[in-house]
């Protein structure tokens, strides 16, 4: 059980956030808020407005209407940049990857190490790239081919090395497995205990019911762009959650399971 | 064992873009053989000297143009630009402004001129082919409004320095009073362009904004989520082709010592060409200024030999052509493996 009080302000905290594209309404008026050490499951359909919502946090995106406080002050992320310089970092599930750059350029593109001239330091770069991925994937070798080249668990290797490299204090999971096999997925659950057990706060995105049973502290699902419902992970089942993925609603006889 | 590993992926390496320079190299050195051979003069040291000038202009362009197709766009305004720049530097320099002044405002035209295509297409959303092909024919007719259509000619020996000049020339007096040339020097458009291209290629690999340049080609939208500025990078790439379509426009004036406001017509053309035989890909993310080099002195190689063994000019059109489609073709092969 988790009773760890908690600490007075959220990590992050999104409150009424909508989203419109002309008349499409993508998000409407959904509220989310993260703790330190803390993994919060986003749930929903495809097109549920779930990665739209973590777009805008993460500066992908900006918000209709809503306000987004990270540490308590109000911020404005126009543009990952923004969001980055609050500390909140991303792993997209499309990895946003550079393929035809090698890995320690993707590791620090945007933020790339310089020299006291100005020019690139790869050495130094390619060194700290080295360590960064060592520690996530003792066989990462081919550091210095395009990351094109590369298999799909080196990949999100990289996008996850680029995401904690930087100290966050927020990350935002975007189908963190969805292209990895078995012992990269457990690869992936370990690390985000560890980032958790570190005090960040993780926002998962997954489809995936074991991952979200296992690592999430708490769930939010959404459906045709609502929040309809964000619970304590011990207070619902699976079928509960599919109910709200699918319908929208809980079961008709549902009360709090108390960690069953 | 990494080590091995190491070696071994880097052996791989050389299997790609190395590859296809060695290739362009050995077609250079084919080329020159070959012309050696249809031409008795074309091998010779005053020949060389004159590829090396011809190609000045189309390398200048191509500097340029490898960064705009390296971020996935396409210039094809530098042909027009090097006109408005030169017609802007003979008007400046007519109005009274001093010759190195009035190249500068020329250069600063062209940047201009590049710097409106990259906000055309990253603020106003619009295809670097559309936005670069309305430019082409805005400066153009600019160029041809402002002169009324004349040459501009009387622009004092000064004007013909940068285009004409040339280092370590050795001229002899000869006892009737005639002057011998013994080596007519290295010309000046050679050295600028070897110093401007070792610029651009450092500031390809060396420098952040030329990283970002690479990584916006590569994948625009993962450049931008990892917080590349996408617009100031793109806007950065046009001006520097723009700029250097000025420079270009200098030389190329320079050598006539009259500015032709119907001059570099179709000099696009070639500098794609270049760019693209030097292993630039048109999809972006690949290509290098050493690459693009190569691919100029192709080009010039070509024409210049084509001209000495008396090839028609629509001849060498059809052939130039080919050589374009030939070197796709081959990158497409390359990128399919």
């Amino acid at each position: 059980m988790f009773d760890t009080p908690a600490p007075p302000t959220p990590l992050v905290e999104m409150s009424r956030i909508s989203k419109r594209f002309g008349g499409l309404h993508a998000v409407t008026d959904v509220s989310l808020d993260l703790y330190p050490g803390e993994v919060v499951g986003v749930l929903g359909h495809n097109g549920a407005g779930k990665s739209c919502l973590m777009r805008i946090l993460s500066g992908a995106m900006t918000a209709s209407d809503g306000q987004i406080t990270v540490g308590g002050k109000p911020v404005t992320l126009n543009s990952p940049q923004d969001a980055r310089n609050c500390g909140i970092e991303t792993i997209y599930q499309t990895l946003a990857l550079a393929n035809h750059l090698d890995a320690a350029a993707n590791l620090f593109l945007g933020r790339e190490l310089k020299t006291r001239f100005g020019n690139l330091d790869d050495a130094r770069m390619f060194a700290h790239a080295q360590e960064a991925l060592r520690q996530l994937n003792p066989h990462f070798t081919n550091l210095k081919d395009p990351v094109s080249r590369l298999s799909g668990g080196q990949r999100q290797v990289i996008a996850i090395a680029r995401a904690i490299y930087f100290q966050a204090k927020v990350l935002i999971m975007d189908e963190p497995t969805a292209a990895l096999g078995p012992s990269e997925t457990a690869m992936v659950a370990d690390l985000t205990l560890r980032l958790k057990a570190e005090g960040i706060g993780i926002f998962l995105i997954s489809h995936d019911m074991h991952d979200v049973f296992d690592l999430c502290d708490r769930v939010m699902v959404m459906n045709k762009g609502r929040n309809v419902g964000s619970f304590r992970i011990e207070d619902v089942n699976k079928d509960d959650i599919l109910s709200l993925i699918i319908k929208g609603t809980l079961p008709d006889d549902w009360t709090p399971r108390g960690g069953k | 064992m990494s080590d091995v590993q190491a070696s071994r992926s880097r052996r791989l390496r050389l299997g790609g873009a190395s590859l296809h320079k060695l290739s362009a190299v050995a077609t250079l050195v084919l080329l020159i053989v070959a012309f050696s051979f249809t031409s008795p003069a074309f091998f010779s040291v005053n020949n060389g000297l004159t590829v090396l000038l011809q190609t000045a202009v189309i390398g200048l362009l191509a500097i340029g143009m490898t960064m705009v197709i390296i971020t996935g766009g396409i210039d094809l305004s530098v042909g027009s630009v090097l006109a408005l720049s030169g017609v802007v530097t003979g008007l400046a320099i007519k109005a009274g402004m001093p010759v190195i002044p009035g190249m500068g405002l020329g250069i600063v035209t062209g940047a201009a001129c590049g710097a409106i295509n990259g906000l055309i297409i990253t603020k106003m959303r619009i295809t670097p082919f559309v936005a670069t092909l309305g430019m082409m024919m805005i400066a153009r007719g600019l160029a041809l409004q402002l002169t009324g259509a004349a040459p501009i000619s009387r622009l004092g020996d000064s004007f013909g320095q940068l285009g004409n000049g040339s280092f370590f020339r050795v001229v002899e007096m000869q006892a009737n009073g005639f002057p011998k040339v013994i080596f007519p020097g290295i010309p000046y458009p050679a050295v600028l362009l070897l110093v401007v291209a070792l610029l651009g290629a450092y500031i390809l690999s060396r420098r952040q904004i030329g990283r970002h340049i690479l990584s916006v080609g590569s994948h625009e939208e993962a450049a931008r989520l990892s917080g590349v500025n996408v617009t100031r990078t793109k806007v950065w790439a046009y001006t520097a082709s723009g700029a250097l379509a000025g420079l270009a426009g200098m030389v190329l004036m320079s050598r006539l010592v009259t500015v032709q406001p119907n001059e570099g017509v179709m000099y696009e053309l070639d500098a794609i060409a270049a760019a693209v035989i030097g292993g630039a890909s048109l999809m972006g993310g690949v290509g290098s200024i050493s690459g693009s080099m190569i691919g100029a002195f192709i080009i010039g190689v070509l024409r210049n030999g084509l001209n000495m063994a008396g090839t028609s000019a629509f001849i060498q059109q059809i052939i130039i052509g080919i050589v374009v489609i030939g070197a796709v073709y081959i990158d497409q092969i390359r990128n399919r493996n």
